[in-house]
């Protein structure tokens, strides 16, 4: 394409030839430049310093956030396994006696184990859901109620399948519900 | 036409077209990746990962047209030289 500019004070000016241009602007005699985002019309903010972004990357990751899903549901599952252990107790149980009280130390043994092993599987429950939807999410590019309904299914089914296919089934269900009513009271 | 007179053309058309662009590829990857339901204030994952493909494609397709308008317009060059060689000759 030869185009015909407007004559200017010096008579007619050279035609322009715009696959030179072209090559001058996008081709291969392009100049890699050091643009300012502020520049061409950005909101100047500080250029973040590469430890800045080294974190927040960290951060974002779906390794952080799996770590630290389980890290809150072993807290969690530590204190419901306490609590519950406390309501329904059958520490100390001698069938050849069975009004006696249990000591304390017995007691508190069995608070003990069943915190540790409520919080293991919270843990692990907690850390698979968070990994999945964030895998999940990842993938989709989106953020919606969708994404802890699918990973919700993933782990129900995961947890579940090892009892068998319906169970399986079963988990995958009850769990999306859970996750679907969970984020909506969220959001 | 001068390659220096091109070159300084360029440079100067350079800036209004990254502006341009860095412009549009805002509104676009805004309008497609950022839906208007405003619950917090961070980008979630799904936003920031889905804006890093937005970018992505936007820059890819920015390239590949503008080589393939360079290629057009190499072909319009050829043919009004041949014309004008032609009507030259004729």
């Amino acid at each position: 394409m030869a185009a015909a500019p407007p004559p200017g004070p010096q008579g007619p000016a050279p035609p322009l030839q715009y696959s030179l241009l072209l090559q001058h602007l996008v081709g291969e005699r392009r100049r890699p430049r050091d643009w300012d985002p502020s520049a061409l019309g950005g909101i100047p903010s500080p250029a973040k310093s590469e430890e800045q972004k080294a974190v927040e990357r960290a951060m974002e990751s779906c390794a952080f956030k799996a770590a630290l899903a389980c890290a809150g549901g072993f807290v969690l599952g530590g204190a419901f396994g306490v609590f519950t252990a406390g309501i329904d107790t059958n520490a100390g149980f001698d069938p050849k006696d069975p009004y006696r009280t249990p000591t304390a130390k017995e007691v508190l043994k069995d608070m003990g184990q069943r915190g540790i092993s409520y919080a293991k599987n919270f843990a692990i429950v907690g850390a698979m859901f968070s990994c999945t939807e964030c895998m999940v999410e990842s993938y989709r590019g989106k953020s919606d109620w969708k994404n802890s309904v699918i990973s919700g299914c993933i782990t129900g089914g995961a947890i579940g399948f090892r009892a068998g296919l319906k169970a399986g089934v079963i988990g995958c269900g009850g769990f999306a519900a859970f996750s679907a009513a969970i984020d909506y009271y969220l959001r | 036409m001068d390659p220096l007179r091109a070159q300084q053309l360029a440079a100067e058309l350079e800036v209004d077209m990254m502006a341009d662009m860095y412009n549009r590829m805002t509104q676009a990857c805004h309008r497609k990746c950022v839906p208007p339901y405003y619950k917090e204030a961070e980008l979630s994952k799904g936003e920031s990962v889905c804006l890093d493909r937005c970018v992505a494609k936007y820059l890819e397709v920015h390239e590949r047209m503008g080589k393939k308008l360079t290629e057009l317009s190499l072909q319009d060059e050829e043919l009004l030289k041949r014309m004008q060689q032609g009507s030259g000759t004729a």
